[in-house]
């Protein structure tokens, strides 16, 4: 077969050649976001995100979206203005989750025996719809890192407190008060996970008393906003193809 | 055309595997089997602890049993290992094996972290009930902020049965008993499942459609805009509103469904209670001390003087610990682990009764394989070159007192 010569022969076989073309794109962006997300997250949100002792009201609500929402506006640049596709966030979650569901179950569970229960991922899913909902009806980056940043943050927590909120329920231990998370946090030993590494209720916002977590959603969102920029122009420059010109093509 | 297929498919696979296995391969650290690769001046200097006793060497599932004693901490904590200022009174096993159902240093609940002080001993207990069977090696262990796992004498425990039937129930301040083993596991996979439908259905919304190609070519001639109808819109409006809308009704029902939470407890105890050990009658000098790397043996050469008023004998060298007894004075009723327990292993020049008074300088010999088989030999590679340990004295009535040393030591190759 000649270079000039087309590999297919009728709109047909150009039609199904294109949709094999669009799985195959699909099936590798899923995994190769889903590999290296899910390596960043863990190296930047790590315990926050493995155990549920960590998953307080100010920490774990400021870090995990912070350094959650990198990928996906990265991943949003580059569908978006090179294909109009508006389902960067989404998928870039959809693969993380599913990383993280295997990990959690296989080695967590499987090898190492903590149960599911103490041991199950953050929900990211609801700010990464609205982040690519937003994206898609103003098509203006801007507007996408200040409101959907903003809801990326803001809606961390209470996507996740219908799943958190049974093990915040209070319990008399041996004469101290503990929640479940934390009783589930001393009762599956951890020998490297000693309680002193354990970041949670440490911070300044202690003005604010008990609605500490809508602060910590507020301050997550304006830092996510800024995060969401940087990342968003790594992906846009990313997903340049000046190195390619178009006559090689 | 099938070719290239093929090929993409192939590398795409490939690809697949090496960012999914990288991903997924981390596994907590579980194993708690870095006992004789830690240094042996961290063993020797830091926590000593003593008095062990493991309350059983079989536990069926759900049955419990206790490792207690008593540690000091070392007065001569070294320079390079930070104070124990913040520490966690932990249990050295291959993960959830045994769950913690309870630890406490001076009678205190230890949950959280604490502050010891230097030269102080404390009294501690570890209640456990087991969990998954097998056998397992089970340390007590001290972790210390900026001075890692200190990891204590391990004992090899079985546990009978089958995990299947493990509970671990809990009642609540609300009145509620549950089972922390599986409580809210099926809540958890709800919540998961249903919004992992959503972002599905949102992507495949989109995947109906042709994607790449022909988008792409699109939006290379300037024709982005079309690609987004007006359908799409209100799809997309469709999904943030229904977001929105499922996390306010969630918030509110969960709310509802538990008015009372409160938030995580954290927090270092301080003023652990120590145990008030009996004034000191004994004190020792250590004259010189060598390693004796052919015969695995420990020469020290030391001046006891007696101040009480009994006569007393060496009994108990204990050294990261191994304990070294000399039968005569002393023998082990406790079922120590026999790796850890030289029965026979301390000689003294001259172990008879010293007098009240009376000062006497004797050669005291501590040799047992343990020396190798726990690397404590390596002692002599390590950047200060001393060793530490407790002496155990018993007087005529059988009253025991403990005296440390802490000397440099000197080896010799032949
Ligand atoms: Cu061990």
């Amino acid at each position: 077969m000649s270079a000039s010569q087309s590999a297919v022969r009728s709109r047909a076989e150009a039609v199904k050649a294109s949709r094999t073309f669009d799985w195959l794109i699909l099936f590798t962006v899923f995994f190769v976001v889903l590999g290296g997300y899910h390596i960043h997250y863990m190296l930047t949100g790590g315990d926050w995100d493995f155990w549920t002792d960590w998953k307080d009201r100010r920490l774990w609500v400021t870090v995990a979206p912070i350094v959650s929402i990198t990928f996906p506006a990265a991943v949003q640049a580059c569908l978006w203005y090179r294909y109009r596709l508006p389902f960067g966030a989404v998928v870039c979650v959809l693969g993380l989750l599913l990383g993280e569901w295997v990990n959690r179950y296989l080695n967590f569970w499987g090898w190492t025996y903590f149960p599911v229960n103490f041991c199950f991922p953050s929900n990211l899913m609801p700010g990464a719809i609205v982040l690519d909902a937003i994206l898609m009806l103003t098509g203006s980056v801007t507007v996408t890192a200040v409101v959907g940043g903003l809801a990326w943050g803001l809606l961390f927590y209470p996507g996740n407190w219908p799943i958190i909120a049974p093990l915040h329920v209070p319990v008399e231990y041996n004469g101290m008060m503990m929640t479940l998370a934390d009783l589930q946090g001393y009762h599956y030993v951890r020998t490297g996970t000693p309680e002193y590494i354990r970041m949670v209720e440490k911070g300044t916002l202690r003005t604010f008393g008990k609605d500490v977590a809508p602060v910590s959603a507020f301050f997550s969102g304006f830092v996510s906003i800024i995060i969401y920029f940087l990342w968003h122009f790594f992906g846009k420059w990313f997903a340049q193809t000046t190195f390619i010109s178009s006559e090689s093509l | 055309m099938k070719i290239l297929k093929d090929k993409v498919a192939k590398l795409s696979f490939v690809a697949l595997l090496i960012t999914v296995t990288a991903a997924m391969f981390y596994v907590p650290t579980a194993s708690a089997h870095g006992e004789k690769s830690q240094a042996a001046f961290m063993r020797m200097r830091t926590i000593h602890w003593f008095d062990l006793n493991w309350s059983k060497e079989e536990v069926p599932v759900n049955d419990t049993m206790t490792i207690s004693g008593k540690f000091y901490v070392f007065q001569g904590w070294p320079e390079t290992v930070d104070k124990p200022e913040v520490s966690f009174l932990n249990v050295g096993i291959p993960g959830p094996v045994f769950i913690r159902v309870g630890s406490w240093v001076g009678g205190q609940l230890v949950p959280r972290s604490i502050s010891l002080e230097l030269g102080e001993t404390y009294e501690f207990k570890v209640l456990l009930k087991a969990r998954r069977p097998g056998d397992w090696h089970v340390h007590a262990m001290m972790n210390v902020q900026g001075g890692g796992p200190i990891i204590g004498p391990g004992k090899w425990v079985t546990i009978t049965g089958s995990m299947a039937s493990f509970v671990n129930p809990i009642t609540t301040l609300t009145g509620e008993t549950l089972d922390l083993e599986t409580y809210n596991l099926g809540n958890t996979y709800f919540w998961h499942g249903l919004w992992y439908s959503i972002g599905l259905l949102w992507l495949v919304y989109w995947a109906r459609k042709p994607m790449f190609v022909p988008r792409s070519i699109a939006v290379e001639a300037g024709k982005a805009d079309s690609l987004i109808s007006a359908t799409d819109k209100k799809v997309a409006m469709g999904f943030a509103a229904g977001t929105i809308a499922i996390i306010a009704f969630s918030m509110a029902s969960t709310n509802e469904k538990f008015p009372i939470t409160t938030p995580l407890q954290a927090g270092l105890l301080r003023g652990m209670k120590t145990i008030e050990m009996p004034a000191k009658t004994v004190s020792v000098k250590i004259e010189d001390a060598t390693y004796r790397v052919p015969g695995r043996a420990m020469q020290m050469t030391m001046t006891i003087t007696n101040n009480g008023d009994s006569g007393v004998r060496l009994g108990e060298f204990n050294t990261a610990g191994v304990r070294f007894l000399d039968p005569e004075v002393s023998v082990d009723e406790s079922g120590y682990p026999d790796d850890l327990l030289a029965e026979e292993g301390l000689t003294v020049s001259d172990n008879s009764p010293i007098a009240p008074g009376q000062s006497r300088t004797v050669q005291v010999t501590a040799s047992d394989a343990a020396w190798e088989v726990y690397r404590l030999a390596d002692l002599i590679y390590d950047p200060d070159s001393r060793f530490a340990g407790l002496l155990f004295f018993y007087d005529e009535a059988g009253n025991r007192q403990m005296v440390t040393v802490d000397a440099p030591l000197i080896p010799s190759f032949i």
